[in-house]
């Protein structure tokens, strides 16, 4: 019974693990190795507080939690600045560093030795000395452990999570602070792996740095793996299968240390396995729930938008010794469609990259509203109304069309985890006219009827049209297209530009690359040639069409 | 002085092992772009290789070293083809292959425990010999590691620049879409990559062997240094790859002037930093 028990009590420790791991991995798409170094430095400050000081709850799980989190925003911060494989050998170093203390730091952790005889936890005077005792405790953190991290993962913050996953750049370009989630959900991902660390030595009254390696990351790997990415329900079950079903090798007989070995390699093959027949997991990542609710009321897109003239002044931006763009200077008037054209290579990308703050001027300023936005980082341009596509949309793909949109929006109370856990209230009453608001900008750009659909589930003009609604949800009024037409059929090209036509119609400020003449002579009042960095000619389609240089040297 | 001198030469020779678990790490992630964390492990399997065959055989310790390189290249070969080489077809993300090779690599960890049990190996005869270099001590196993290097990298890089198929890896190195445009047979060329790189590892595993004996985790730390010195390096630059696996020799050596050795492999950790912060594109990395 005892052993039954025991494994229940395995089984809630590892549900924090891997919901928490999920979260840095399944949703923020943050591929960090060094979940059991957390779970590690949370069980060792419960033994040294607990054991060595002999303090009681909750002062060890707290400073465990608030220690473990620095740790984590102290690992998050190369991860800034990279990403994929560079963030997996910095968290492996991490990893590796722990280890190291946790081994060398003798005086502090017990060496080799580890740390034993750490109190049982005590509740209304009965200690917790068998797994029975235990199990309600566990039981219950585990239950209030997968609460928050549900919570977040279901809140607006987790939807950005997601999105940041799809496409880092795209999810700034609407207007969302990378750093500040990346930090985020490091702190909580790894705090939520101390309270785990915390059930651990107070469970074992026992901890050595042997139980915390990069084998045990591989193990909650697994689970999330298995029980699938993105689904918070799914590590529950992975939990379950991977605590329980190597349990069944104890019916072979075996040497233990060999029975270790064996169910070590069993979660290996098993990775494997899965990831050919079912990369998704047992439980695969749903479309969320708001999608389903029934529509509230919409408010109507606004017609009547306040758009300010965007200007660049003397921009020039050199990468090592080629000049992408020199003495560039543009204004973008109000309610008009400006268009930016230019043969490949002439730096059409690279003025938006500069417009928007994605790259920094070498000289010049841009100025918005009379406003200059030298030094300010791309979310925080989109806040103050200038916002960007890009030529190769990037969309959220593995997110629903009405997502897509619900992201972008503007000063959303569930961005913050404060309104999350404390005003939830308030963070779902928003949601749902949040949910209006972004039906009201898909049935704008005529894609109402999609929004339940995933977002590569779209053809190529309606993705199109959802790279629009997506930026016109950003509640910037000067809205920078890179090439919004390209590729599309005359029939996807009629059902496209009209959108554009009143959007400018409405007093937005427009700007697009566009290399077709037709749609430029068509949708743009005025259009800037750029060639080899430099600004050749302004002025309006047919004027520049008219140019004998230009059209020597471009239209044919 | 003296001690800085001894230190300097102790780092080099352990440079030269780092500097071909990097080059052999390398060669297979700039071809493949998998990141091979069985490649650990199999650098372990090719050192057991050698050891059964010293031990038990009672070979020369030349043959061993023989043995150790056609188990490293066969178990490279085969976990590329039996693991990554279908995720690769069905293009699955490299996270996925990533995650892959993880798995891999606790099967093979494990199974070298249960196979081999978790005492040190060592081989009966081990080269022996010291030089004395001036004030240097040098012994013969550290001969060895510095020699093996030289050979094998300039081999490589006779192989990578002359030969047709070097040539070919080489190119698929620097720019695999283009490699596979221009008609390249970039299945074979990874099976090459594969086989090479991990030959190349069990060099270093057999001389570890020799040297200090083999065990069944010797291979997390031998991956993590070599993806460690390939970082720093410059991703993609074998050139780099060398001179990532030389420089965390040395540091990590001359740094014990300050340090004690139980806070070695926390130098390592220092460099990845350091150069993650000034040059993130390693020291050779391009754009």
């Amino acid at each position: 019974m005892d052993y039954l028990l025991h494994i229940l009590v395995m089984v809630s420790l590892y549900i924090v693990l891997a919901s928490s791991f999920n979260l840095l991995i399944g949703y923020a798409g943050l591929f960090a190795l060094s979940h059991a170094a957390f779970f590690g430095v949370g069980a060792y400050a419960t033994a040294i507080l607990a054991g060595t000081y002999g303090l009681g709850f909750p002062i060890p799980l707290i400073v465990g939690v608030l220690v473990t989190a620095v740790l984590g925003v102290v690992i998050a911060l190369p991860a800034l600045r990279i990403g994929g494989d560079y963030l997996v050998i910095v968290t492996l170093a991490l990893q590796v560093i722990v280890t190291t203390v946790l081994i060398n730091w003798t005086s502090l952790t017990g060496g080799t030795d580890g740390i034993r005889g750490i109190p049982r936890l005590e509740v209304f005077g009965v200690v917790l000395d068998s797994p029975g005792k235990f199990l309600p405790v566990a039981a219950v953190t585990a239950a209030i452990c997968f609460a928050i991290a549900w919570r977040l993962g279901a809140s607006p913050f987790g939807r950005a999570l997601k999105a940041m996953r799809e496409n880092e750049a795209a999810v700034q370009a609407v207007g969302k602070n990378v750093v500040a989630m990346k930090l985020t959900v490091f702190a909580i991902a790894s705090g939520l792996a101390a309270v785990a660390g915390w059930l651990y030595a107070h469970y074992f009254t026992f901890v050595s740095a042997d139980a915390f390696t990069v084998e045990l990351t591989i193990y909650m790997l697994a689970m999330v793996i298995i029980g699938g990415t993105g689904n918070l329900l799914g590590s529950v079950v992975g939990a379950l299968v991977l605590v329980a079903l190597p349990e069944l090798l104890k019916f072979v007989d075996m040497p233990p240390d060999v029975a270790d070995k064996a169910r070590n390699m069993l979660y290996g093959l098993l990775l494997i396995v899965m990831l050919r027949l079912r990369p998704q997991g047992l439980l695969p990542e749903s479309a969320s729930a708001s999608s389903l609710q029934a529509p509230p009321e919409r408010p109507p897109v606004a017609t009547r938008a306040e758009g300010a003239a965007l200007e660049g002044k003397g921009l020039a931006r050199r990468f090592g010794g080629i000049v992408a763009v020199r003495d560039f200077d543009i204004s973008i008037p109000p309610g008009r469609i400006t268009g930016l054209i230019g043969p490949n290579g002439a730096g059409k990308t690279t003025a938006f990259n500069l417009l928007t703050g994605f790259l920094q001027p070498n000289e010049g300023e841009v100025t918005y509203r009379g406003r200059s936005l030298r030094g300010l980082k791309p979310h925080q341009i989109v806040r103050t109304g200038v916002a960007r596509s890009f030529q190769d949309l990037k969309l959220f793909t593995n997110m629903t069309v009405l997502e897509n949109v619900l992201v972008a929006l503007p000063n959303q109370s569930g961005d913050n985890l404060w309104n999350v856990y404390f005003r939830p209230w308030k963070v779902r009453a928003e949601e749902r006219e949040n949910i209006g608001r972004a039906m009201a900008i898909l049935e704008f750009v005529g894609l109402g009827d999609r929004a339940g659909d995933l977002a590569s589930d779209l053809s190529y003009a309606e993705e199109k049209l959802l790279v629009v609604a997506r930026l016109l949800a950003t509640g910037a009024e000067a809205l920078l297209f890179d090439e919004p037409l390209s590729g599309l059929a005359p029939n996807a090209l009629a059902k496209v530009m009209p959108v554009f036509r009143r959007l400018a119609e409405s007093g937005r400020t427009l700007c697009i690359i566009e290399h077709n003449l037709d749609v430029i002579r068509e949708l743009c009042s005025s259009v800037v040639f750029l060639d080899e960095g430099r600004k050749l000619a302004e002025g309006t389609p047919e004027q520049l069409m008219h140019d004998p240089e230009l059209s020597e040297r471009y239209f044919k | 002085m003296d001690l800085l001198v001894q230190l300097l030469a102790n780092g080099l020779v352990n440079g030269s092992h780092y500097a071909l678990l990097a080059l052999g790490f390398g060669l297979i992630f700039g071809t493949t772009r998998v990141v091979h964390f069985a490649y650990g492990p199999i650098y372990a399997v090719s050192a057991y290789g050698a050891w059964v065959l010293a031990a038990h055989f009672g070979a020369p310790l030349w043959v061993a070293m023989l043995g150790s390189i056609v188990t490293g290249a066969v178990l490279g070969v085969l976990s590329y083809i039996v693991v990554y080489r279908p995720f690769e077809r069905r293009g699955s993300p490299p996270l996925v292959v990533l995650i892959a090779s993880l798995g891999l690599f606790i099967v093979i960890e494990n199974a070298i425990g249960v196979v081999f049990g978790t005492d040190t190996k060592v081989v009966p005869n081990p080269p022996s010999g010291i030089l004395l270099l001036g004030p240097l001590v040098v012994t013969g196993s550290q001969m060895l590691q510095v020699g093996a290097f030289v050979v094998v990298s300039i081999a490589l890089g006779l192989y990578l620049t002359r030969a047709r198929m070097g040539k070919a890896v080489l190119a698929m190195t620097d720019n695999a879409e283009m490699a596979r445009v221009i008609g390249i047979d970039t299945a074979r060329v990874s099976i090459i990559a594969f086989a090479i790189g991990s030959a190349i590892a069990a060099v270093p595993a057999a001389l570890i062997l020799f040297k200090d004996g083999a065990t069944a985790h010797m291979g997390f730390l031998a991956v993590f240094m070599a993806f460690v010195a390939v970082v720093v390096g410059g991703v993609g630059s074998l050139r780099g790859a060398v001179v990532g696996g030389l420089v965390l020799g040395v540091v990590e050596s001359t740094g014990m002037i300050r340090i004690s050795t139980e806070w070695q492999s926390m130098v390592a950790f220092v460099v990845l930093f350091i150069v993650l912060l000034f040059r993130p594109r390693g020291l050779f990395g391009g754009r």
